[in-house]
């Protein structure tokens, strides 16, 4: 009744809980990089998005713990990007942009927050519904899986660390669905996100047993598709049409963990990695993002995913930071009703989070692949879906690009882009630069010049 | 400029009245409407004085209001019965009209809504519309786990299998949202594989470890319900045990801010015990009093154990250790405390001893397979606490206050359940008795499956049956088969004919159909089999029993009696304790106590016990309500409650000892009474540093009133805790600068003065007089539609006598039966079922049957 199941412990991470089965992480890990590096034959991509809820310390009136000062290459850190002054040449801070998707229409004020999520990655105006007919649109990061997650295990992963089943938690009339998530496959496909250290591992790797066992138990797992695929032939066909066309959710889901399982058995069964298995989900915020993090760490030097959205948050969400001093839940003191102190305490949160993306990066900049590192080879968006989050505001959104997208992004650099230039416009740009040229997505209106040129 | 803006947005946000609440996806009907009933004249006046003043072109175009209701054509009820149905629903709440305009009086405003109601009954009845149900309906995280808990007698945690679930109108089980993904379909995989590796114990699962972790707000000091008694702190983990074989339990005790083993100067003492059965032990020695400084001051409590092993002297000794730096001051010290480790003294190398004290503490025994309740806790000593000793934390780390340790005694951290090692068989489980009802004839397991073919298309036809609850033909046994047969032996066959099963779209999905027969866009009746597994998901958030499906197959089920006599046997079932979880967990907002933390320093004693026995004080209560088919309005009204000493000592209620729950009858006009004053409520509606009567009022008039209000505008504006002069304000006072501003006023001066009325209980749900001013509370408070009421009791009485209680309870109840949101068209439903259930009182009973034997219950309208 009292029990909390799998927690991990304080200040450890991935800690060996894989009895019999534990191998030294790097040990098992470096010599299959290094291989793989070697046979590389071009740097791979990879694109991750992090999303901050609630928005950043910053008021239209004069208080702004995000935006730098100055422009161009002799900008000066804000306080809550001062964690990553030590990547100051490979990341691009972006001023102006908007999301005007996210703004409420016709649908009222109400739902701006969801909004500010739903829309970020995709540049639609979310249907405003609770029920059946969902509709966004399909997210930059899905775009950039069916691309360059094609040839992995998992084409993407979608992560939070948020718990989504709290009561009360989502804006009226709109789906849950809408905040939950930044990854829509399509106009009406959700993905999950999930905040399990535990489940991601095994998304990742299998739930244990010795690579021999996970390569048969995908050959199984294989032939039990092939059968239920066969089920849902006989079944679509004592449908109507209308219904018919709904149960293909389950179809494509069938046929893309297929394909899926088709990579697995690709890889010779010494490529999968033996690994300690996290256990639960850590009860301290900074854990728990490290652990995601070293998740997604994990998953990218394996070469199991290239595309990664990773929410710290959910808008709206309640948290408490005790560990530094914060007692306030977030979206309350995200409405900092122009507060100096308030907004002081607000950018000691935002400053909280981009250290841990600091670390993250650091991890990414000391693992060696190929002629450089994985950060080498990688492009993140850090940023939020609101700005001032006082007002709601969806438009000159905090931004920031980090990383070297194998030598294509300049870095050093602050640009202040004219307000209203839409957010879409950025994310086409690095979708670009990931070698995906969709023409167009959401409402953009093109590439960002100067971003784009090099 | 700026204030031409703001005040467009108020307005906007003012009348969200029109737009809120009942869904705006309307079904317009494409039949033509019943003969249109003429309307009364007194009807028309009143619509016209009360609501067209405001509702009128004019207005509209002048953007004051959302909606015109002036158009001669609004009188064809048929036609525009979304519409009428928003304007029941916002006069039946009393928002509308507002507070401060005028009223229609009580008799004429009840003609009205009755006329207009019996207009829009009369025309569902010419022309019923149940809704459509999704054709495919996945069952959700906790349906997953009951339906195999059901099905092969094991019950496990699913969700560290798969992701929590996407909600839509408050519930988790809404078929539209629950969608299917690649992802989800690996997990399904990844579980079904698990699963029936567990249930059949073969092929013999490869070893593992359960990590199980103490949260640090779970109190260690203090007896545990359901722990032995004659024990403090500890935990107690229901596992199931995969094999008969050999499993390493590993303990692990708490560490401090410095990740140390704290300093205690008695021996402690782990007892494990298995199905209450003591099955080893550990002891962490003191660090009491080193032979040569024998003596001192504080020789306390004696007579303690001498600790096993470590080679430490007797506990409970006062006298500091032989300590190094000032070891010259030969004064006394006073009686260590001993959890402050920083006053006694050990040496570097004593505390890496300690620090190892645990690495040991793992303990290898053979375990029969099955699920078994582990217990790992603390022997008690005296429960004599030194008077100078102040228990200020309940939890270990206070938010950004480096102080050592403050629990009493050590604490359990981690407990961890590896295993199976060596194992000997698949034991005798309740799975194994549920799945093999028949063995193949002879050579038992071990010769080829095909022996076995007949046993195992016996056991797989009723498997499948009770899975796909349905009748199954040999179609859906055969692919069944065919993994069976590619088994080495006929449990590792079984195993794999399982694991297939479970990821069956049949399984996964609650599949209806639209019958060959059906008329495009008509209602019909479902089928007996459709609705058996909407009343065994609707009630016990799982599979229907063999019972239930018999009668089902046999097409009893429409029968009314056999219905309801169906639904009185599955409400006093066990598994009903899923409908009071699932269904009261989430529309009073239950599930939120989890994520609930209050700060420490303004709530020093909420600790994880506390948080469970709030959930718990209203799971039993409701479940009581049910149970006892009692009347939905005890759930405002009930003169008792279900409390332990922990929660009992929080409310102030006296002669309540020990930590299990019982019943306890609150006086007359308690504050306690109804779930308006139970601690989970009162808490999850408030912020973690005080109340909310925003949130609080909000609460109120979603879920008990069924018309929520848009979340609060950008920038509304400054809510300061202090007046100019830096005086702290009363939540009264601070609330009231809402009403200031315009922006704010229109849905404030509704919430507000609702949540005001509940300022006695602070944000833990504890009984006081003083606000944060230090004022004494005013607690007076005002509906809606403007009445005023003084208090809790007051409010309980304002809502016992609102006409919108009970339908927004039904409302509430049927969106989670239905698994889908209710439309305009659901209304009249709603309606029957009410005035039905009014007959009977309200009992939980009537309301359930009425749900159950509604229209869009047992009906469906074809694609």
């Amino acid at each position: 009744m009292f029990v909390t199941k799998t927690f991990l412990p304080r200040r450890t991470f991935l800690r060996g809980v894989g009895a019999t089965l534990a191998l030294p992480l790097l040990d098992a890990m470096v010599p299959a990089l290094t291989a793989q590096a070697q046979t590389a034959a071009r740097p791979i991509r990879r694109l991750g998005f992090i999303y901050l809820p609630n928005g950043v310390a910053r008021n239209f009136t004069g208080i702004n713990y995000w935006t730098p000062l100055g422009e161009g290459p002799s900008f000066e850190f804000s306080p809550i990007l001062k964690p990553l002054e030590s990547f100051r040449d490979r990341m691009v801070v972006i001023s102006g942009l908007a999301q005007h998707q996210a703004d409420a229409h016709d649908d009222g004020a109400n739902g701006d927050h969801t909004r500010g999520t739903s829309s970020w990655l995709t540049g639609v105006h979310p249907k405003r519904t609770e029920g059946a007919d969902i509709r966004n649109g399909i997210s930059a990061d899905q775009i950039a899986a069916a691309e360059i997650g094609r040839d992995t295990a998992q084409p993407s992963l979608e992560l939070a660390i948020d718990l989504n089943f709290l009561g009360g938690q989502c804006e009226n009339s709109y789906a849950c669905a809408y905040m939950n998530t930044l990854s829509w496959s399509s106009a009406t496909t959700p993905l999950p996100t999930e905040n399990n250290p535990r489940i991601v591992f095994e998304r990742l790797f299998g739930d244990g047993g010795t690579p021999e066992q996970r390569v048969a138990r995908a050959k199984e797992n294989r032939s039990i598709l092939d059968s239920v695929m066969a089920d849902l032939d006989r079944q679509q066909k004592s449908l109507g049409p209308g219904d018919r066309t709904k149960v293909s959710d389950y179809v494509d889901s069938v046929r893309e963990v297929e394909r899926r399982i088709q990579r697995v058995e690709q890889r010779s069964a010494s490529d999968l990695p033996d690994l300690n298995q996290p256990s639960g989900i850590p009860e301290r915020f900074d854990e728990h993002v490290k652990l995601m993090y070293e998740l997604q760490w994990l998953a990218y030097r394996a070469d199991i995913t290239r595309v990664v959205t990773f929410m710290l948050g959910r808008e709206l969400n309640f948290r408490t930071y005790p560990e530094i001093g914060i007692t306030e839940g977030h979206h309350g003191l995200s409405h900092h009703q122009d507060n100096p102190n308030q907004l002081a305490k607000y950018a000691k949160l935002n400053t909280y989070q981009t250290e841990l993306f600091g670390w993250f990066l650091e991890k990414l900049k000391s693992t060696p692949e190929g002629d450089g590192t994985l950060l080498d080879h990688s492009l993140f968006l850090y940023g939020a879906g609101l700005s001032n989050p006082n007002l709601h505001a969806h438009y000159d959104l905090p931004l920031v690009l980090v990383g070297s997208a194998a030598g294509q992004l300049k870095g050093g650099r602050h640009i202040v882009y004219k307000q209203e230039t839409p957010m879409t416009n950025l994310l086409l740009s690095m979708l670009d630069k990931a070698g995906v040229r969709p023409e167009k997505l959401g409402d953009s209106t093109g590439r960002l010049e100067v971003l784009s040129g090099l | 400029m700026v204030h031409n803006w703001r005040a467009a947005v108020c307005v906007a946000g003012a009348l969200w009245l029109a737009v809120a609440s009942v869904s705006r996806a309307p079904i317009q009907a494409a039949q033509t409407s019943p003969t249109p009933s003429p309307v009364p004249a007194a009807q028309r006046a009143v619509f016209k004085q009360y609501c067209l003043s405001c509702h009128n072109e004019t207005l509209k175009k002048a953007g004051t209001v959302p909606v015109a209701l002036d158009a001669e054509s609004l009188w064809d009820v048929a036609g525009n019965a979304a519409t009428w149905e928003k304007v029941v629903l916002k006069m039946r709440a009393g928002v509308m009209p507002p507070a401060g305009v005028p009223h229609p009086d009580r008799p004429a405003r009840a003609s009205f809504l009755n006329w207009i109601e019996g207009e829009l009954d009369r025309v569902a009845a010419a022309r019923p519309n149940p809704g459509r149900t999704e054709p495919f309906h996945r069952l959700n995280r906790t349906e997953y786990r009951n339906a195999v808990r059901d099905l092969l007698a094991l019950d496990i945690d699913v969700s560290s299998m798969l992701p929590a679930d996407d909600a839509s109108y408050g519930f988790d089980n809404i078929a539209g949202v629950l969608k299917m993904s690649p992802t989800l379909m690996e997990q399904y995989l990844a579980a079904a594989q698990r699963v029936s590796r567990l249930a059949v114990g073969a092929p013999a699962p490869a070893p593992s470890i359960e990590y199980v972790r103490i949260t640090d707000d779970l109190p260690q000091d203090v007896h545990l319900p359901g722990l032995p008694f004659g024990t403090r702190g500890g935990t107690q983990v229901n596992h199931v045990f995969p094999a008969d074989a050999e499993y390493e339990i590993r303990v692990r005790i708490a560490r401090d801010l410095n990740e140390s083993v704290p300093v205690y100067t008695e021996a402690q003492n782990v007892e494990i015990n298995i199905d209450g059965v003591r099955v080893g032990g550990f002891t962490l020695p003191g660090v009491g009093a080193q032979p040569a400084r024998q003596g001192g001051a504080g020789n306390r409590g004696g007579g303690a154990a001498p600790a096993r092993g470590g080679g430490a002297a007797p506990a409970r000794s006062g006298a500091p250790p032989a300590a190094p730096a000032d070891g010259g001051n030969q004064e006394p010290e006073r009686p260590q405390i001993s959890q402050i480790d920083a006053g006694i003294r050990v040496t570097a190398r004593q505390r890496e001893e300690r620090n190892r004290a645990d690495e040991s503490w793992n303990l290898r025994i053979p375990i029969k397979a099955g699920p078994r309740s582990l217990v790992v806790t603390f022997t008690n000593r005296t429960s004599a606490i030194d008077e100078s000793i102040r228990l200020p934390f309940q939890r270990p780390y206070p938010a950004g206050v480096n102080i050592p340790e403050t629990r009493l005694g050590v604490h359990l951290r981690s407990v961890e359940i590896a295993g199976p090692y060596n194992v000997t068989g698949p034991g005798d489980t309740p799975s194994r008795q549920r799945i093999f009802s028949c063995r193949p004839a002879q050579g038992s397991g071990g010769a080829s499956p095909a022996i076995g073919d007949a046993c195992a298309r016996r056991i797989l036809t009723t498997l499948a049956r009770r899975a796909y609850r349905r009748p199954v033909t040999d179609a859906d046994v055969t692919p069944l088969l065919a993994f069976y047969r590619e088994g080495d032996s006929f449990d590792e066959g079984m195993q794999r004919a399982i694991r297939r099963l479970l990821v069956s779209p049949e399984f996964l999905l609650r599949v209806e159909r639209d019958p060959a027969s059906a008329k495009s866009g008509a209602p019909y009746r479902i089928s007996d089999i459709e609705l058996a597994s909407r009343l065994s998901f609707f009630l016990w958030s799982s599979i229907p029993d063999d019972e239930l499906l018999t009668v089902a197959e046999r097409g009893q089920l429409r029968d009314a009696a056999v219905l309801s006599a169906q639904v009185k046997r599955m409400l006093a079932d066990k598994r009903s304790e899923a409908f009071v979880v699932n269904f009261a967990g989430q529309w009073l907002f239950l599930r939120n106590l989890q994520a609930v933390v209050p700060v420490q320093v303004i709530f020093p004693d909420f600790d994880d016990t506390l948080r469970q026995a709030f959930r718990r004080e209203t799971e039993l209560f409701f479940d009581s309500l049910v149970r006892e088919d009692r009347s939905v309005l005890d759930l405002l009204r009930a003169d008792y409650t279900f409390l332990n000493e922990r929660l009992a000592r929080h409310y102030g209620i006296p002669n309540v000892k020990g930590s299990h729950f019982r019943r306890v009858s609150l006086g007359p006009g308690s504050a306690r009474s109804g779930i308006l004053g139970q601690g989970s409520i009162l808490t999850v509606t408030s912020y973690p540093d005080r109340t909310s009567p925003v949130v609080r009022g909000k609460w109120i008039l979603e879920n008990l009133l069924g018309t929520p209000p848009p979340p609060p505008i950008p920038n509304a504006g400054d809510l300061k805790p202090t007046s100019g002069d830096g005086i702290v304000l009363s939540m009264r006072q601070r609330m009231e600068q809402h009403r200031r501003s315009p922006v704010c006023a229109s849905c404030h001066a509704m919430m507000d003065p609702l949540g005001l009325s509940l300022e006695n209980f602070d944000a833990v749900g504890k009984w006081r007089t003083l606000g944060e001013s230090s004022g004494s509370i005013d607690a007076s408070g005002m509906f809606p539609d403007g009445t005023k009421f003084q208090g809790a009791s007051g409010l309980k009485q304002m809502l016992l006598q609102s006409d919108r209680f009970v339908p927004t309870a039904t409302e509430k109840l049927l969106t989670y039966a239905l698994g889908r949101g209710l439309e305009h068209y659901d209304a009249p439903a709603v309606r029957a079922i009410v005035r039905s259930a009014a007959r009977d009182d309200y009992r939980f009973s009537s309301l359930i049957t009425g749900i159950v034997q509604s229209p869009p219950f047992t009906m469906r309208r074809a694609e």
